[in-house]
């Protein structure tokens, strides 16, 4: 199929925070996501690969988001999401979570959401790009 | 300064161990419309594993195709019978296109198509902080920028540079 663009790169997401310092923090302390500042106004969030997420430091109080609108960090093991999700729990107030989740299984992935303290829900899930390679391999569902 | 030393060096005790930033999710009322669009308009391949659920990624996937780094990201849709929190502009995804010219023939090309894909607003096309790109929302209120970026600003040289702000800078 010839379409109207051809990108390179489905490049990036973006998020708002209205504080810099402490999103951060969450981010790199709590989330384990690498983390530049190249821009006063801007953070850049990776975790391996092109893509990135801009955060766009926003003036007053930022969008709240929905559960439906998010981000996914994968881990390694079903363990790790039960982990994650126990100091989440226990390390809330510290990172100004705003709420999190009970935990899910569904198709043999495990995974819990939590909403941050921008309002930006994440879900911490046992993916991996295999679950994404074999769901493109296989095609659209049959009717 | 060293920045990205210190931020991975945080990562590696830090309380989630992630592998990967792996995906983002929207919502759309019409999955078909949306697959239109990313096909079509976007050119990005789209499958959709069960009823009411579509995954995206770029193209480069395919023998002889090439990709353009991994772990790759993908995109899930889902259908909804309302968007319950429509997106702003902020709130937006992107993709790289390979020059300037090719921001502008985007633009044409997707201005023209506006009510084809069901388009709302598309923007003109802008310098800002090194970019140059143009947005434009879909029926569904899912924000698009369309996004050139010389070598040394694309995501990846920025983080070889580090942080050029202090980071606990308000």
């Amino acid at each position: 199929m010839t379409s109207l663009v051809t990108p390179d790169l489905l490049s990036h997401g973006t998020l708002e925070c209205n504080d810099t310092p402490a999103t951060r923090r969450f981010l790199t302390e709590f989330l384990g996501i690498d983390v530049i500042r190249p821009l006063p106004e801007a953070q850049y969030l990776s975790k391996g690969g092109p893509w990135t997420v801009v955060c766009v430091r926003v003036e007053g109080e930022q969008k709240e988001q929905g559960p439906q609108n998010r981000f996914k960090l994968a881990v390694a093991s079903a363990a790790e999401v039960d982990a994650a999700h126990a100091a989440a729990v226990k390390h809330k107030d510290a990172y100004g979570i705003r709420r999190v989740e009970g935990v899910e299984e569904r198709g043999g992935v495990r995974s819990f959401r939590l909403q941050d303290m921008n309002k930006v829900w994440w879900e911490i899930a046992n993916l991996t790009q295999k679950h994404y390679d074999d769901a493109f391999a296989r095609g659209d569902y049959k009717q | 300064m060293n920045a990205p030393a210190m931020a991975q060096a945080k990562a590696a005790t830090s309380h989630v161990k992630p592998t990967a930033l792996i995906s983002g999710t929207f919502v759309t009322r019409d999955l078909k419309r949306t697959r239109r669009m990313c096909e079509g308009l976007l050119g990005l391949e789209c499958v959709e594993p069960e009823k009411g659920v579509m995954l995206i990624r770029e193209r480069g996937h395919r023998p002889g195709e090439k990709l353009a780094g991994e772990p790759y990201w993908v995109l899930e849709a889902c259908e909804v019978a309302e968007i319950a929190v429509p997106q702003e502009m902020l709130n937006h995804w992107g993709v790289f296109v390979s020059s300037q010219a090719a921001v502008d023939a985007a633009f044409d090309r997707v201005n023209a198509a506006q009510k084809e894909f069901g388009l709302g607003r598309v923007q003109k096309p802008r310098f800002r902080h090194g970019s140059y790109a143009f947005y434009f929302v879909d029926g569904d209120s899912n924000w698009w920028e369309i996004e050139y970026r010389t070598p040394e600003l694309v995501y990846t040289s920025l983080r070889q540079k580090g942080d050029q702000v202090d980071p606990n800078a308000p």
